[in-house]
């Protein structure tokens, strides 16, 4: 596995992030899953998903957010308060959830205490939480907003061609992922949760020309690989609030367990469904990116999500689920406690964690929990 | 949850205990101090209520005619649906559906079933919901999936954009229950030509959903008398509220939780009509004697509640508040931005009753402007959003101070009630924020928060 999948992974200011910006590229930084990332790739800059990781305290995000708050949003303040977002040109706010669409506001009040911290690209972008005709087309016009802002800002012109070899690329990127995952699901798994994540994250830190021909070849030598490394391994299935750090993965797998699929923001919701070709671009990009199967903050569609999570589990051939949220984050909260019911009424095995997101302050905890769950499997480390 | 709570369903015990608390103003004051004497959990209440004069006993009797709705619901071939504090309620009337306000009824249960409406909400984490959530819903919720009120038919809600997790509450009700859910869903904007559009498909659709779970259509004459019913109300709302402009204000600080407590569970109908009608009587009353709403008579300070009240067994904060000759200028739940509103500003809604299409529009804008609804969709510093409403407000009411009370659970104002605080201490008004719980008081006893609030009146000097 190419060494810039890890280092991606766990430094925000990654050699290929650091290599682009040397060359001139500009960078748009985003919040959530919900955002069309070919619209800023089409614009001839990189599209980087923000990640609360590296820091070491959450002093600058708790002077802004009040206390009951997820410490995600948090997270990546304080990294915009100690600068390692120094690279971006632009950044894009979005009303994902309560805590997330308040970083718009503490964000711009930090820009006046941390100068420098502020892009001068910062543009707040509405997501509906429904899907249906008219609120697919408002999401359209909301894409088609963004694009005009990214034009009028950077003097750049966002072309159907170029649209369209964004489109092309990031479904690339897609099939590719999901060959990936698809290896994951093998009886013997040629690569552990966390490498899996490392690779899906570092897709949303890296140009996307460079990262698809690194995920081919990876793929190419992972399809070769018939080592028994992960056969027998407790086979798990994450589930529940955003997680886009290595720590929770590791410590699972730690566990002796093996991630073997995830339904979690940053993992499968990145390559979840195509953009369709043809048509309004704006609309095609609004199907796609306005999934009722990506996050609970889409209500009312509990069932769809339900359905996705037992798909995942059978066809990732998982023998339990672990449902986690971060503190807070009360839409995963709580649809996890729904799922944890229905799927103990369905007999298959399942547990809730709840932690703090980042860099695992309660890995002890967790891993106690982990355990745990493995020994009721009869296949946890302690259980063998 | 405790063996006692569980013999009686919960609509019944709110509405047994206030409709009998209503007649025992119809006693003579010997009867009366008898009576209280034998229910010694209540008596306060219900002697505060009965001690405000008319005002007090039609709350009583309007909260029982809403609950007797309730109860006798299903007998009357009515359906029943979960909905929300910020949602109006006159399209359901039109349509005979009868709103199961969760925060209403909280409330309720808060001032009648001291430490019960607590177990309620734990109730609530054993179906599965988290303990970080709003206890607002909580309360209520909690009875409902314990199964000691009936089941609703169906759940329509409009916070969806505006506050996750009361979305969130009614999305897990729908899915514990199995039963339908629809979502008004709010952009971050509010009277741009894109919001106005989308409000209207959205109404329009909700509309539909309505008539698909009553199997009727609606009855647009029916409509149009409750909507005429309800311009009288927000007339008269208008009224009363321009009234607290006056030095002293001349209204009772809780008549704003009985104008919300009303307003979202009777508005449109003859009940709601009444009891504004009693409580502007008596306002006009002391504004023409020149006394303020407080039971002394004299106004002290005026305080501007930015969000939310507290509601404790008893309402101690009214209680504070009134002991310290402080008039309660209001919150967010009392603003609806009628076009006669005086704090209005740049937006706001009219009564039009002329078509269907202008009904329909109508309601849609209303519902847009209520509250929550209107202040916190989009940035706190964007147009129209809370901290211009909250600087208007201000300007035009002459607080000596602002607070803001919520709950916990309430993510979205806490992740920029920071900001707004600081904004309003440069702008010259003191602030102070409870941290509280407003509907659960293990999180911080009464007690506490009424200390940390006498520190802030002694620290600002308004003592």
């Amino acid at each position: 596995m190419d060494p810039i999948f890890n280092e991606a992974a766990i430094k925000i200011q990654n050699s290929s992030l650091l290599e682009y910006k040397e060359k001139g590229g500009r960078v748009i930084g985003y919040v959530c899953s919900h955002v069309p990332e070919e619209v800023i790739a089409a614009a001839d800059m990189l599209p980087f998903r923000l990640r609360g990781i590296e820091i070491k305290s959450t002093a600058i995000g708790d002077s802004y957010f009040g206390p009951f708050l997820c410490s995600c949003p948090k997270a990546l303040l304080q990294n915009a308060g100690e600068g390692r977002f120094s690279f971006l040109d632009g950044a894009i706010m979005v009303q994902a959830c309560d805590s997330m669409r308040r970083l718009d506001e503490c964000w711009r009040k930090a820009g006046k205490d941390f100068p420098g911290s502020l892009p001068d690209f910062f543009h707040y972008f509405a997501v509906p939480h429904k899907v249906t005709d008219y609120s697919v087309q408002f999401f359209a016009e909301e894409i088609e907003k963004l694009a005009k802002a990214i034009e009028g800002h950077f003097k750049v012109s966002i072309t159907e061609q170029k649209l369209d070899e964004a489109i092309e690329t990031y479904n690339t990127t897609r099939d590719l992922l999901v060959q990936l995952e698809a290896l994951r699901h093998r009886d013997s798994p040629p690569l552990t949760g966390s490498e899996a994540m490392a690779i899906v994250l570092a897709g949303t830190a890296m140009p996307k020309s460079d990262y698809n021909k690194l995920l081919e070849a990876t793929i190419e030598d992972l399809k070769k690989q018939r080592a028994k490394t992960h056969a027998g391994k407790p086979r798990i299935l994450l589930a529940g609030s955003v997680v886009d750090d290595l720590t929770l993965i590791d410590a699972i797998e730690a566990e002796g367990a093996v991630v073997v699929a995830d339904t979690v923001c940053f993992g499968a919701r990145a390559y979840a469904g195509h953009v369709e070709k043809g048509g309004s671009r704006w609309e095609t990009l609004a199907r796609r990116y306005l999934n009722e199967q990506f996050c609970p903050r889409m209500f009312g569609y509990s069932n769809e999500r339900y359905e996705l999570i037992l798909q995942k589990f059978k066809d990732s051939k998982a023998d339990g689920i672990v449902f986690q949220n971060i503190r807070f984050c009360d839409l995963h909260g709580s649809e996890n406690g729904l799922f944890n019911k229905r799927l103990d009424k369905a007999g298959i095995p399942n547990t809730r964690i709840e932690r703090e997101y980042g860099e695992l302050a309660d890995e002890g905890r967790v891993r106690m929990r982990i355990n745990a769950f493995l020994e009721t499997l009869g296949r946890g480390k302690s259980a063998a | 949850m405790r063996q006692e709570l569980t013999e009686y369903d919960f609509i019944w015990s709110v509405n047994n205990l206030l409709s009998t608390a209503a007649k025992t103003a119809k006693g003579t004051p010997k009867e009366y101090k008898a009576l209280l004497k034998r229910i010694p959990h209540f008596s306060d209440l219900i002697d505060s209520m009965i001690g405000l004069g008319e005002p007090g006993v039609v709350f009583l009797e309007s909260f029982a005619e809403y609950t007797d709705m309730i109860l006798t619901a299903k007998a009357q071939g009515k359906k029943t649906c979960f909905t929300t504090f910020c949602q109006s309620p006159v399209i359901l009337h039109a349509m005979g559906v009868v709103p199961l306000v969760l925060e209403v009824l909280t409330v309720a249960g808060t001032l009648i079933r001291k430490s019960a409406i607590g177990e309620f909400m734990d109730y609530c984490l054993e179906a599965g919901f988290t303990e970080t959530s709003c206890s607002s819903q909580r309360g209520s919720m909690g009875a409902y999936l314990a199964g000691l009120a009936e089941k609703p038919d169906f759940v329509l809600i409009d916070t969806p954009g505006i506050c996750d997790t009361n979305a969130n509450s009614f999305a897990f009700a729908a899915a514990h229950f199995d039963i339908p859910f629809y979502q008004l869903n709010y952009p971050p904007t509010i009277d741009d030509e894109r919001a106005i559009e989308y409000h209207r498909k959205d109404f329009k659709h909700m509309i539909s959903f309505l008539e698909e779970q009553t199997g009727k259509k609606l009855n647009v004459e029916r409509l149009r008398e409750i909507m005429l019913e309800m311009q009288r109300q927000d007339e008269m709302v208008c009224e009363l509220q321009d009234l607290q402009r006056l030095i002293p204000n001349p209204v009772p600080g809780i008549y704003n939780l009985f104008i919300y407590a009303i307003r979202f569970t009777l508005a449109g109908l003859p009940a709601c009509t009444r009891m504004i009608e009693v409580m502007l009587k008596k306002a006009k009353e002391n504004a023409k004697a020149n006394r303020a709403g407080t039971s002394s008579g004299k106004e002290e300070k005026r305080a501007l509640f930015v969000y939310i009240d507290h509601y404790s067994a008893n309402l101690p904060l009214f209680n504070f508040l009134d002991q310290h000759n402080i008039s309660h200028l209001g919150g967010i739940l009392d603003r609806y931005y009628q076009d006669d509103a005086f704090y209005k500003g740049s937006t706001s809604y009219k009564t039009e009753t002329q078509t269907l299409d202008a009904m329909i529009d109508s309601l849609a804008r209303q519902n847009a402007h209520l509250p929550m609804v209107k202040q916190i969709r989009g940035p706190y510093d964007s147009p129209e959003m809370w901290l211009e409403e909250i600087k208007r407000l201000a300007e035009m009411l002459n607080p000596d101070m602002t607070i803001y009370s919520g709950t916990p659970g309430c993510r979205n104002t806490w992740g920029m009630v920071k900001l707004l605080v600081n904004d309003l201490e440069k702008t010259g008004y003191p602030t102070h924020i409870i941290n509280s719980d407003a509907f659960d008081d293990r999180v911080e006893s009464w007690e506490a928060t009424a200390h940390r609030l006498q520190e802030f009146l002694d620290l600002r000097g308004f003592n």
